[in-house]
């Protein structure tokens, strides 16, 4: 099942529509994202995503983590030291 | 019938003053010449505030809420309205053919493609994006003032919304006429005509403000947004801070056609104010609402247009002040004096608008240069002197925001000039499901973009204000589609070139680019990418 969320990624300066499916890995959010947004920030080796200020397991499956269409997530480049409420 | 205006003008008397402009009329009623004249004020309020107590129906069925506006009210509470402008109708049109007459000496002057083609190539985008953007809200607002010069609730009231319509048939007349003679020289100006009908996100973005504002809105509605915060606010920043720019810029034309307009819309802003008197007598939590409704609709699309203008495509030699620091004066000074004299509070979010003049609009200028191709005007790289005076000007912010351009012109770096797709974003931005603009509210460290559940339904919201509003009238508000709604249900194409090339209407001759296509001396070493 195909997955459209609302990505933003720390240290970027708008929100991009990110397309995942349900099988994919939470850390191919982050790819996805990083990717998208490359031409404003530079990508990073690690980083994290979190849903509504909650860290998700980077193995876990997109439907796993419960993921649902057009949820926020945010992707923290683990070298960044950003600042995220919950 | 009551006449509650200034009194019953003989029939003779109005045939003489006919007759006098007339030699046919002249020669009939040469007996009535010789009657005395009027003064102006004997007979003005006739004409102009005229109003009567009806015999054969309601006055809630001539005037009913859903068309007049809430809270209904009997005229007797109206009664009082008035404004200080008084104009006749010879009046009106001796002065606006006078002002006509200025345009058209200007544009005769200074007003063909030549002349355009020896200002700063990156201040011209200034005029594409502002004539886009103005002339169909022009002209939507003709639509607005109309309602009010048959639904106003008192006779001063609909006879100046009726000079306000005819005020704005000028202002969308006057853009179009002169960018249609520098089409052939640049055809990115088409899009002064064609923008508002095309599905592009910054035209959905205009009309979903302009159809709510000044067409879909009832009287006291369009009063409160559009003359209160739209004409004695935030387009201070067209007429006062855009036309000194273009004035320092040499743009002899539109400097004159923005001036000639404000003397329009000082007038009809009049009608404002009278209507948020009595609007507050009689339910001050609307007016409050109102207001901070339309200053946060307002400010997020001001910073677009007026932002990008005056911090980006103005070049740095001719700037004078910051976006931020015409807002200060221009917009947050004047706007709490004015919310000060009728007794009301500051907006509710007031705090966090004063945080985003640091941030907002530079935030929505990267997102949108290296999303240039979405749009139909070019943009302007910062160089090195224009990002240290952005950082004098905004030091609390900007660095945030300079490793967004860092990285944007290391690729330009890696890419060489002209390879426009190497500094552009290649996946569907995100929209807010209020305002429709991108969601770049907030910093880069936080973006302040908020998904809600409404009856099973998500949406998402650039921001606190807008999700707010949302959640005020969701009736109004639910069933818009944006661009990635559109995107889902199979509508537009998910594909950003396809998207572009066939939603946003955009091909590549008129999508925007780089003013310089990345040929900047400051980027490259010698011999790497030669001025333009």
């Amino acid at each position: 099942m195909l997955v459209p969320l609302y990505g933003f990624l720390a240290g970027d300066t708008l929100g991009l529509l990110v397309l995942v499916h349900g099988e994919d890995r939470v850390g191919a959010i982050a790819d996805r994202l990083q990717m998208a947004a490359s031409v404003r920030v530079a990508p990073r080796v690690r980083a994290q995503v979190y849903v509504r200020g909650r860290r998700l397991d980077s193995n876990l499956t997109v439907t796993q983590a419960g993921l649902a269409p057009l949820d926020r997530v945010d992707v923290v480049p683990e070298e960044a030291e950003w600042h995220l409420s919950p | 019938m009551g006449l509650c205006g200034g009194g019953h003008v003989p029939y003779d008397l109005l045939m003489w003053r006919t007759a006098g402009r007339n030699p046919v009329l002249a020669g009939r009623c040469r007996r009535v010449t010789r009657m005395p004249k009027l003064n102006r004020d004997d007979w003005l309020d006739l004409a102009r505030k005229l109003d009567w107590d009806y015999s054969y129906v309601r006055e809630e069925d001539a005037f009913p809420e859903a068309v007049s506006g809430r809270p209904w009210l009997s005229h007797a509470e109206w009664q009082d309205w008035d404004e200080t402008y008084r104009t006749t109708y010879a009046e009106y049109v001796a002065t606006q053919s006078a002002k006509d007459a200025t345009v058209q000496a200007v544009r005769e002057a200074v007003g063909h493609a030549e002349d355009f083609g020896k200002l700063d190539r990156s201040w011209l985008n200034v005029l594409k994006m502002h004539a886009a953007t103005m002339t169909f809200t022009e002209f939507a607002a003709v639509t607005g003032n109309l309602r009010a010069a048959r639904f106003g609730r008192d006779g001063a009231w609909r006879s100046a919304a009726t000079f306000g319509a005819l005020d704005e048939v000028r202002h969308t007349h006057i853009p179009l006429l002169l960018m249609h003679e520098l089409l052939p020289w640049e055809p990115q100006f088409d899009w002064t005509h064609r923008l508002f009908h095309t599905n592009n996100w910054l035209a959905i973005a205009a009309r979903h403000l302009v159809d709510e504002m000044v067409v879909g809105t009832d009287p006291i509605e369009f009063a409160i947004a559009t003359n209160v915060v739209l004409e004695t606010g935030f387009t201070n920043l067209q007429f006062i801070g855009l036309s000194a720019m273009s004035h320092e810029v040499g743009d002899r034309m539109f400097e004159t056609m923005v001036t000639s307009i404000q003397t329009d819309e000082a007038r009809h802003a009049q009608i404002g104010h009278p209507v948020l008197a009595t609007l507050i007598r009689h339910d001050r939590e609307r007016a409050q609402y109102l207001i901070d409704k339309w200053f946060w609709r307002s400010w997020s699309f001001f910073a677009v247009i007026t932002g990008f203008s005056m911090d980006y495509l103005t070049p740095l030699a001719h700037r004078r002040s910051s976006f931020k620091e015409f807002m200060q004066e221009w917009i947050v000074d004047q706007f709490q004096r004015t919310l000060t004299a009728f007794g009301l509070e500051r907006p509710w979010y007031w705090d966090g608008f004063i945080e985003e003049l640091d941030v907002y609009h530079h935030m929505l200028y990267a997102s949108t240069y290296t999303y240039r191709a979405s749009v139909w005007f070019d943009f302007a790289l910062p160089g090195p002197e224009e990002r240290a005076w952005l950082r004098a000007k905004y030091p609390r912010t900007w660095d945030l925001l300079e490793p967004v351009w860092e990285r944007i012109i290391e690729r330009w770096r890696k890419c060489g000039p002209g390879m426009e797709w190497y500094t552009q974003g290649g996946t569907p931005m995100a929209f807010c499901d209020l305002c429709q603009l991108v969601l770049s509210h907030g910093t880069p460290l936080e973006n302040a973009a908020r998904v809600i559940e409404h009856e099973g339904q998500k949406y998402v919201f650039c921001s606190e204000p807008c999700a707010w509003i949302f959640s005020r009238e969701p009736e109004r508000y639910a069933h818009h589609k944006g661009v990635v709604k559109r995107m889902l249900a199979g509508e537009a194409p998910a594909n950003l070139v396809e998207l572009t090339r066939k939603y946003f209407e955009l091909t590549p001759e008129v999508w925007g680019k780089d003013v310089r296509h990345g040929k900047y001396p400051w980027l490259w070493s010698e011999g790497q990418g030669e001025e333009v």
